[in-house]
């Protein structure tokens, strides 16, 4: 981009890799991180986040390319729409929001079990609602968490982990054997594929292409948030685990707040509690934002019903779809305040973000094919081998995580064919359904030089 | 492919539009921008200027736009003449909007008071 075309409002890297790292890191990323611990022997759990960790960076390379070719707000709906047609890319973005969805509600549980241990005088399904409450009324509203408030959240949440972490290894002992020995290849390969669930929302920074100067600091704020992401985990992961014994941690929706109880003791507590909250309102927040603003441009194009388009007039946001996000998530939160099976949800993420950056693999090596010439100002080195790779190990991931948990399996073969179903019945009756709405409208189109073809583009005879 | 002039009137006729309507100039009174449209295929760049809630077309370059509209002549012309849709050529790549999130979602809003669905 030229100087004559930079835009004035521009973000900085260290606000991209915040926002990265800050999509990424939520409640259940703890329940997550001590999964992964029980799936490896011994303190070896840091081994697989690490190799988590380097597998989303070959993600986002293929992320990197595809956004330099196409930096839209519109992110993986445009990459897999131009790579894969209309009806798959359609559908695997459908039940990718939805999904999304889901991780709302499984934060949902994890952070009211949190609240309702400090303040058990409150039930947890007030704390749900206040919460939920707050962040529509704040997406309602339009208001944006400004970039240096995001910057000292991330960063801070991040120092308390490593702080945390530090202050656990002064007081407990880890012995060398335990680390480097994760035991069985299956329960790594598991290990592994859980440990992606870590990283889930790092390529939501995408869409922030259109604020920045330049198009490399997207690819590398990407890979820096998942670097210091990676450390982290490892690092806070075999604190939480040589601490508190692993049985205890894996069976409990707050393994982050027992851990901090035992090491800091009542002061851990609070500070992990503020931590939690912070995490999940970043979360709840990017959530509703991006889901919302997916459902306002399907609309906009008649994928959705129109009335998801309507926009507040004071506030200028979405707000019908917001009200309906808002309906939604509570609607899985209680459902999984009730029967507490959240970490399904955490699975089913799991799987569906390998899915996509399986497809984003692949979609770097048809767009290559199909748009050889297309401007691509970060290209992934080495040919085709990266993507390739990429595409299979995430492929792989996939089904292990979903060979492993049948239920998230059968869940999302009856998500995707849902949304399947709804791209080849509803979303072709809704665009006929508007187009004889405007031909009716516009018999003559307002471009002077178009205003003669229009009639019998509409379908309509001269007399 | 459409001419610079005919991406000139389409702007012209935008602007037209958009002056007229007082709504939409009360509640883009607060809305101050400096917004690029500039064409891939042909060598044609137009400002437009957001101030108080009028727009004014400037031909040419502005040195420090908010937010920049590329795209073909044809997509140009043809949006800002409001017979397509800003959506559909924006999430198929045709269209690019570089600018905050806040500013893309009121571009649209605004072309849909003035053109409707």
């Amino acid at each position: 981009m030229n100087s004559l075309t930079r835009l004035k409002k521009v973000l900085k890297l260290r606000t991209i890799v915040a926002t990265g790292a800050g999509l990424a890191f939520c409640s259940s990323t703890f329940v997550a991180q001590v999964q992964v611990a029980g799936f490896v022997a011994g303190e070896s759990a840091w081994l697989a986040i690490l190799i988590s960790g380097f597998m989303c960076l070959l993600a986002a390379m293929c992320f990197s390319e595809l956004n330099g070719q196409l930096p839209s707000a519109a992110g993986i709906r445009l990459y897999f729409v131009r790579a894969f047609g209309d009806k798959a890319g359609l559908s695997v973005s459908l039940l990718y929001m939805a999904v999304i969805m889901g991780v709302i509600g499984a934060e949902s549980y994890i952070i009211a079990n949190i609240l309702h241990e400090v303040l058990p005088a409150v039930p947890p399904l007030i704390w749900v609602l206040l919460m939920i409450t707050a962040v529509t009324v704040i997406n309602i509203r339009g208001i944006k968490l400004a970039g240096g408030f995001q910057d000292a959240l991330t960063y801070g949440m991040l120092l308390s982990l490593l702080l945390m972490a530090f202050l656990a290894f002064t007081t407990y002992e880890v012995t060398f054997t335990s680390l480097i020995m994760p035991g069985s290849i299956d329960g790594l390969i598991n290990a592994v594929a859980l440990g992606i669930f870590l990283f889930v929302g790092f390529e939501w920074v995408t869409p922030l292409a259109e604020e920045v100067t330049d198009s490399s600091f997207i690819a590398r704020g990407m890979m820096t948030a998942i670097g210091v992401l990676s450390i982290s985990y490892a690092l806070f992961t075999v604190a939480m685990t040589s601490t508190v014994p692993k049985d205890i941690l894996v069976a409990s929706p707050i393994p982050h707040f027992i851990f901090a109880e035992t090491v800091l003791g009542r002061g851990g507590a609070v500070w992990v509690l503020i931590l939690s909250l912070a995490a999940t309102f970043t979360t709840f927040n990017a959530g509703l934002i991006s889901v919302s603003r997916f459902m306002y441009a399907s609309a906009r194009e008649n994928i959705l019903p129109k009335i998801f388009s309507k926009i507040s007039m004071r506030f200028l946001t979405p707000w019908v779809s917001i009200a309906t996000l808002f309906v939604i998530a509570v609607t899985l939160s209680v459902i999984i305040l009730i029967t507490g099976r959240y970490l399904i949800l955490v699975n089913m993420a799991a799987a569906m973000e390998s899915v996509v950056y399986a497809m984003a693999a692949l979609a770097v090596i048809v767009l290559r094919k199909r748009e050889p010439h297309a401007d691509r100002p970060y290209l992934v080195k080495g040919g085709a081998l990266i993507p390739a790779l990429t595409f299979l190990i995430f492929g792989g991931l996939a089904a292990a995580v979903l060979t492993t948990e049948t239920r998230a399996a059968f869940y999302i073969a009856l998500g995707f064919l849902l949304c399947f179903a709804y791209v080849i019945t509803v979303v072709p009756y809704l665009k006929k359904q508007q187009v004889s709405k405007t031909s009716a409208r516009r018999r003559k189109r307002r471009r002077p030089s178009r205003a003669v073809e229009a009639p019998e583009a509409d379908g309509l005879v001269k007399k | 492919m459409a001419t610079h002039q005919e991406i000139k009137e389409s702007l012209e006729t935008f602007c037209k539009n958009y002056n007229k309507n007082d709504k939409l100039r009360v509640m883009n009174k607060d809305w101050d921008r400096v917004v690029l449209v500039k064409a891939t295929d042909i060598d044609s760049e137009h400002t437009l200027e957001l101030k108080n809630g009028v727009v004014v077309l400037k031909e040419g370059a502005s040195d420090n736009p908010e937010m920049t509209v590329i795209s073909d002549s044809e997509t140009l012309a043809d949006l800002f003449y409001g017979d397509i849709t800003p959506t559909e050529p924006y999430m198929n790549g045709t269209l690019k909007i570089l600018g905050t999130e806040e500013d893309i979602l009121r571009l649209d809003f605004v072309s849909l008071m003035i053109w409707g669905e």
